[in-house]
């Protein structure tokens, strides 16, 4: 390998890391789900290595991602999104405003312009992503990060969106929000540049924290199998709270239905997931083919496999909430005083917190089908059957949007030759470390207690025959149901066969308890 | 080389704020000299609503703080005056030892001048009558005063560091070659100096001269 091409491959990866290394430091400071542990107890890995800064163990998300930079020349665009519900309105849509935009590029030029060495680019660059680094503390979002990754209830979530393409911002935002550029990291055939669009002022979104709720741990959150898997991940730690959105007041006791979900199309692009890259809507092939990781690879994601007990736990029978929805929805809380109609969880259920028993996931369903279907914006997803798998890879609250990095082969093979570099450049980025998928252990689940969760459910459902004790337990112990539950589109022809399953199951125990009466 | 200079903007500081501003600016100047593999360390003042970021090296958190220890006793002899840290990075270039001489030179590639200006505020402890009025009375319009001049200095506070963010995207060429360190990369020193000082613009210009920077000689 001549030494001109040997030069080219190494800016490459250096750009690749770059990039890498730009959106975890953007998204575990604004993210509260991505931030590690005490960076003092973490082996230095080698992804720390890069660049010199150690920003501890890249969440599991990062790995099972296409980092669809396959094209090195396409700008990354991250949106850090300010998701707020409707004032005033029970049944309002949940408002989402971009708070900062960072728009991370390698401007390529085929003509040579500079005669940087990679070596001097890689010391540039590790100087550029320090003051990211500190930048990231200065801005105004910082302090929203701050409040939810305290655990504080809040009456807002942070999401964001990674993309490859932005809708551009209309003028009244363009009008409140600042420019900053960072002075650009010369390489040999372009020129790496960060720059961030962000409001200078959050005063007009009156964040708050609630007094009224204390943040809960949900511990067996999950996304829903039905809604876009591609779409951001609500980026907040799954977080029980008792009202979700209903502690800031925002919606009404009276509503029993979760707030419409609105999102604009191009909002949470598909570009960002892996299978969808095919219709991404630029057209672009990448230079190194991409690797793919299927959801059905059931990647390794920490956060527990899709639970329905969690949603069991929702005032109504709320349909599997976006992914975007922060997991509070999801309150499994049993003293939960916004929960009506659902049946409070049995300490077995809440504590079998893996579950993914298909019956409750259909009966999860045919409500959703009653519920009714709300534009989920982009609709290119299918809604798969194969939930388990799917719902592993959108557990996590860091998950989405995934992004992965490609390997291709070229890289492996300068792993001696970056070995043999005399400044601090780390080597080729490790293979993808994998464990155990949560979804495989969540099938141990106990039956009993799907069960007992389904007789729950049933029970209070309003065509049933209703135990008075049970139901007034049960509201006691739910709130009105103002949970922000979030609808999705769902294929009739499915949601009647859950409809028969559900009322199948429904008579079987009906017919069981009254044996037993 | 050259010897690139950043005088940051100055800063009307309290007695009080003078630790947290002064560590808060060092530490960011730090961090991005610190190249070696670092693990950052997240810092909120408790004065402002400023994250600042260390590189985590405790060595250099002491030898910062006994710096500002320095600087607060100087503060206290000579008040009422402007006074200035400034930091240095430089290159150490050994001379020929000689019988006479065994000198080592410092090439200086960095200056960073901090300016602070010192409000005067006697010390509580000091009980002289002006001011214990000063302190009895304080009324609506001092405290608004003075949360305006606090919100004033975290504005200024946070200029600061934007421009040492500016400066050291901007300027990167003259640094030398990392080597493999941790904790700070480059040999540094920190002096204080104060306007009163005869030697305060003698040490700049002796810097200069030094340093051989073609503008600094005109």
């Amino acid at each position: 390998m001549d030494l001109q091409s040997i030069e080219h491959g190494r800016t490459d990866q250096i750009v690749s890391q770059f990039l890498l290394k730009t959106l975890h430091i953007v998204l575990e400071s604004r993210v509260p789900s991505f931030r590690p542990g005490p960076l003092g107890s973490h082996q230095v890995k080698k992804s720390d290595k890069w660049f010199n800064l150690a920003l501890g163990e890249r969440p599991t998300a990062f790995d099972g991602l296409n980092f669809w930079h396959r094209n090195l020349m396409e700008p990354m665009v991250i949106d850090i999104i300010l998701v707020q519900g409707q004032n005033g309105s029970g049944y309002g849509a949940l408002v989402e405003t971009v708070i900062e935009r960072w728009v991370v590029q390698y401007e390529y030029s085929r003509v040579s312009q500079s005669s940087e060495s990679y070596k001097k680019t890689y010391k540039k660059s590790i100087i550029l992503l320090r003051s990211l680094y500190a930048m990231m503390r200065l801005l105004p979002a910082y302090w929203a990060y701050r409040s939810k990754a305290k655990g504080k209830a809040c009456d807002f979530d942070i999401s964001y969106k990674v993309s490859s393409f932005s809708v551009p911002f209309t003028r009244s935002e363009e009008q409140v929000m600042k420019l900053y550029s960072f002075f650009p990291v010369e390489a040999q055939h372009g020129r790496l540049s960060v720059s961030v669009r962000y409001r200078e002022s959050l005063s007009d979104f009156n964040l708050e924290s609630s007094a009224l709720c204390p943040p809960e741990i949900i511990t067996d959150y999950v996304g829903s199998p039905a809604t876009d898997p591609f779409r951001a991940f609500p980026t907040s730690f799954p977080v029980r709270r008792p009202h979700s959105w209903t502690s800031g007041g925002q919606f009404t006791s009276q509503n029993p239905f979760p707030p419409a979900y609105h999102s604009s199309s191009g909002r949470y692009d598909l570009s960002s997931s892996p299978a969808a890259s095919s219709y991404d809507g630029y057209g672009q092939r990448t230079t190194r083919p991409p690797t793919r990781h299927s959801f059905d690879d059931s990647p390794p994601f920490s956060p527990s496999p899709p639970t329905y007990l969690n949603m069991q736990s929702r005032p109504v029978s709320i349909p599997n909430p976006l992914i975007t929805r922060t997991p509070r929805y999801l309150s499994p809380n049993l003293s939960d005083p916004n929960r009506h109609s659902l049946p409070p969880l049995s300490p077995r259920s809440t504590r079998s917190s893996h579950e993914s028993s298909p019956a409750i996931r259909s009966l999860k369903k045919s409500e959703m089908s009653r519920v009714g279907d709300l534009s989920s914006g982009s609709t290119n997803h299918k809604v798969s059957k194969d939930d388990s798998g799917r719902f592993s890879g959108l557990l996590s609250s860091s998950g989405s949007p995934r992004i992965g990095f490609s390997r291709s082969s070229s890289r492996l093979s300068l792993q001696d030759e970056l070995d043999d570099i005399d400044f601090s450049c780390p080597f080729i980025v490790d293979d993808v470390d994998t464990c155990d998928s949560p979804v495989s252990q969540s099938g141990k689940k106990s039956q009993d207690a799907a069960v007992g969760a389904l007789v729950r459910m049933l029970r209070t459902a309003p065509p049933l025959r209703q135990d008075s004790s049970c139901c007034s337990e049960a509201e006691a112990q739910s709130n009105g149901g103002n949970t922000s539950g979030l609808f999705m589109s769902r294929k009739t022809s499915d949601a009647l066969e859950e409809l028969k399953s559900y009322t199948g199951i429904k008579h079987l125990i009906l017919s069981k308890s009254k044996h037993t009466l | 080389m050259n010897c690139e200079v950043c005088q940051l903007k100055e800063l009307d500081v309290e007695y009080f704020e003078i630790r947290e501003v002064l560590r808060c600016i060092l530490h960011t100047i730090f961090f991005h000299r610190a190249l070696g593999l670092v693990r950052p360390k997240d810092v909120d003042l408790t004065l402002f609503e400023i994250t600042y970021v260390q590189c985590g090296d405790a060595e250099l958190e002491k030898k910062v703080d006994e710096k500002i220890d320095q600087f607060i006793d100087r503060v206290e002899k000579h008040p009422n005056k402007k006074n200035q840290i400034c930091l240095s990075f430089f290159e150490v270039k050994n001379k020929q030892a000689t019988w006479f001489t065994h000198k080592v030179e410092h090439l200086y590639w960095e200056q960073w001048y901090i300016n602070l200006n010192v409000a005067h505020h006697p010390k509580p402890h000091s009980g002289k009558s002006h001011h214990s009025k000063l302190v009895l009375d304080p009324g609506e319009s001092a405290s608004d005063e003075r949360n305006a001049r606090r919100a004033t200095l975290e504005s200024s506070l946070h200029e600061v560091l934007f421009q040492i963010i500016k400066f050291v995207n901007e300027k990167k060429d003259h640094i030398p070659p990392i080597p493999n360190k941790e904790g700070v990369s480059f040999p540094y020193e920190i002096t204080i100096s104060s306007s009163s000082d005869s030697a305060f613009g003698m040490d700049m210009f002796k810097r200069m001269l030094q340093t051989g920077h073609p503008t600094m000689l005109s």
